[in-house]
């Protein structure tokens, strides 16, 4: 689970209605702000006190919550709300200016994409996970992580697969029997991605425990035609040749290859054979006439 | 299209003849003769640029795509003023691989480069090329590989088909020098002094989206409209669609266009079905060959086709383009545990070969091709299934190839994407 907050970039958390993934997002924002980084929430789908329930003081002090989620279309107008919307929520988060390690929590990517176009969601998102090159050019690597919580049941495979192909890391959420777990897949610039299957749970004060697996008994049975298929076997002809047979064929002179004494054979008329005959039985309809063999013919 | 002229063996004898005769009749026919300024070297019809050559079947200049096997399968190499569109694989790793060594060809040849991406900056590109192999590197790492993996059995010379023996395989080494195409080694950095010495245009759609405000309802999406903008402003101000008349040397104008079609252009083709602008990512294909035909310029684009929820658009897509390539990996699939391909890492798929100034295809006769990514070098091969014999062996590998090859139109029904094969 360390791979996830130490790749930046895009982390994807696609949780499902049977495993929700709240509660692992609080953990990561937790892990985030006890590493003493800054963690900016954007919270759409729950209100922020029960966002922050769970959270002691000391962490509630370091999260700064960017609420969404009372009046997300600005219709009061006492200034409290966020200007220019999600949109304009999300592209004020790109133009931060202050460095150090940087932690951007979207309580839900679903929530935006089902408010806003999908390309503008994909085109903040880039400019976030990037963002830490842009500024000046003199930041080092610093990394700015964006945790996105995606309901997967909401969307098609169209804005799913847009938002995959974003993310540096997606971790999904699945389980059996009562036991969570993650199969994370991070994706490394310019190396084949790694996939990974950790089981945790989360404890009551949104600490991660990871677990090594399941009850024995929950594992499912491997497939049964994993052994992999050898072609070479069950074949109706001779692939594999005995060490007698290979100098059998070694020794064996091939017809084409005219050797001295296949000439010797051809020039000297064997003893004992006379000259060859050819028995004919002239048929009904021959012609025997030699000298117009086109007679026959109805020309 | 920069077509070629190719000078006959016997051009000076018959320009005198048709001198002297032209002295006694009066003709229409006026020959030129060569230029007293000497400023083409050698024959003064061949267009000489660097790192391009005229192709042996019809006398397009090609240039190379930066991998000479993929060269070998597009007949010679990528003609000059069409589009290389190369399907992108899940996980982007390949394609993004032969899309540096296209710009990497660039820079070895002293060609101008114009990179445009959403995702990531021109400049980062750059810096990220492979580092060209030199012929002695090059021949070791060869024969080291070879070495690797000679089986016994491999070295039975051949008896009776012995004239197989010295059939070359798919990739041939470097020849010459001045060859034209060139090995990268995918495990190092180009030197920065060939980037710096290098001219080249960066096009950063973030960049550029930042600094507009009004979007003006058209059929074309903002970000291809300004790249188009941009294209049409480098290949005019530099002069390659001979507008400038140019003093020096003529050059090839290398275009790379990253993930083409991505939400990150504001595209929206990958994330709905029916989208509002379908016809935006075609119409640009349209006006992007338009100037590529007229000008002295060759174009790759990687676009991320497995997310176009619309088949329809891909089918478009392939017919606006010239030559499509397709890569499919097999990181993720249940391919990468099948021993039939264990030895590579996806396939490569040619789907379309243009036709120009030509009345045939070029395609080559070689259609299951799979590449792998060797610890340099990327390398392209001729798949080797073995025969169908037992009742299990054919059945997965069959549905195998059942898969790999199914093109389903968008008017098929559901019965066939089934999985069943019809049984004779």
């Amino acid at each position: 689970m360390e791979s996830v907050l130490a790749l930046g970039g895009l982390v994807l958390l696609r949780d499902s209605v049977e495993w929700e993934g709240r509660s692992l997002l609080k953990a990561l924002v937790k892990k985030s702000a006890l590493c003493g980084e800054q963690v900016h929430i954007l919270g759409c789908e729950v209100s922020e006190d029960e966002f922050r329930e769970g959270f002691d003081s000391g962490i509630n002090g370091r999260l700064i919550y960017h609420d969404l989620f009372r009046d997300p279309l600005s219709w009061s107008r006492t200034g409290e709300a966020l200007p220019g919307g999600p949109l304009g929520a999300l592209q004020a988060m790109c133009r931060r200016t202050d460095p150090g390690p940087f932690t951007i929590a979207l309580d839900s990517l679903s929530w935006l994409l089902l408010h806003l176009p999908c390309t503008a969601v994909c085109q903040a998102l880039c400019a976030l996970s990037h963002q830490h090159s842009r500024p000046g050019g003199s930041c080092p690597a610093e990394p700015v992580r964006v945790l996105g919580l995606l309901h997967e049941e909401l969307h098609g495979p169209g804005p799913l697969g847009a938002l995959s192909s974003l993310a540096q890391t997606e971790v999904t959420l699945s389980g059996a029997l009562g036991q969570a777990s993650a199969h994370i897949l991070s994706r490394r610039p310019r190396q084949r991605p790694a996939h990974q299957t950790q089981w945790f749970s989360i404890l009551p004060d949104f600490s991660l425990d990871l677990q090594g697996g399941p009850p024995l008994e929950s594992q499912p049975h491997p497939d049964p035609h994993t052994p992999p298929v050898d072609p070479t076997a069950r074949v109706t002809f001779n692939l594999h040749l005995s060490k007698k047979e290979k100098e059998a064929k070694d020794s064996l002179t091939l017809p084409f290859q005219f050797s001295s004494e296949k000439q010797q054979a051809l020039l000297r008329p064997r003893p004992g054979q006379a000259t060859s005959h050819i028995f004919y039985e002239p048929d009904a309809y021959d012609d025997l006439d030699q000298e117009d063999p086109d007679d026959d013919l109805d020309v | 299209m920069a077509a070629v002229a190719t000078c006959g063996t016997g051009a000076g004898s018959t320009r005198s003849i048709v001198a002297t005769t032209s002295k006694n009749n009066v003709t229409s026919f006026q020959r030129k003769g060569p230029r007293a300024s000497g400023t083409d070297s050698g024959c003064s019809r061949l267009v000489s640029i660097a790192g391009t050559r005229p192709s042996v079947r019809n006398g397009q200049l090609l240039v190379s795509t930066g991998l000479p096997a993929l060269d070998q399968l597009l007949g010679g190499g990528l003609a000059v003023g069409t589009v290389l569109l190369i399907e992108e694989d899940k996980y982007n790793i390949y394609s993004s691989l032969l899309f540096k060594y296209f710009l990497a060809e660039g820079i070895i040849n002293g060609h101008t480069l114009l990179v445009a991406s959403a995702k990531e900056d021109p400049a980062d590109i750059l810096q990220e090329l492979p580092a060209p192999l030199l012929d002695d590197n090059y021949k070791k790492d060869l024969d080291e590989d070879i070495c690797n993996h000679q089986t016994p059995d491999s070295n039975i010379k051949m008896k009776i088909a012995w004239r197989y023996q010295l059939l070359p395989k798919m990739e041939s080494g470097p020849v010459s020098s001045s060859r034209f195409g060139h090995y990268y080694d995918a495990s190092k950095r180009m030197p920065r002094e060939l980037i710096e010495t290098s001219k080249w245009h960066g096009f950063f759609f973030p960049e550029k989206l930042s600094s507009t405000l009004n979007k003006e309802p058209c059929s074309l999406t903002h970000g291809y409209r300004r790249l188009l903008q941009f294209i049409q402003k480098v290949i005019y101000e530099e002069g390659f669609d001979g507008s400038n008349p140019q003093k020096k040397q003529k050059n090839i104008l290398r275009i790379g266009i990253q993930n083409l079609g991505s939400p990150l252009w504001g595209d929206d083709i990958c994330c709905t079905e029916n989208c509002d602008n379908s016809h935006s990512l075609t119409k640009f294909l349209y006006v992007l060959r338009g100037l590529l035909r007229t000008s002295l310029s060759a174009c790759i684009i990687t676009m991320p086709t497995h997310l176009i929820q619309n088949r329809a658009i891909i089918a478009r897509i392939t017919n606006l383009s010239d030559t499509v390539v397709g890569l499919e990996s097999f990181i993720g699939s249940e391919r990468e545990t099948n021993p039939l391909y264990k030895d590579y890492h996806g396939l490569i798929h040619i789907r379309q070969i243009p036709r120009l100034n030509n009345l045939i295809y070029d395609v080559s006769d070689v259609k299951d091709l799979a590449f792998k990514l060797k610890r340099k070098l990327f390398t392209i091969e001729r798949l080797h299934l073995p025969p169908d014999l037992s009742d299990t062996v054919s059945r997965s590998s069959k549905q195998d190839l059942a898969e790999s090859s199914k093109l389903l139109g968008p008017g098929c029904g559901m019965m066939a994407g089934g999985k069943q094969h019809l049984d004779f």
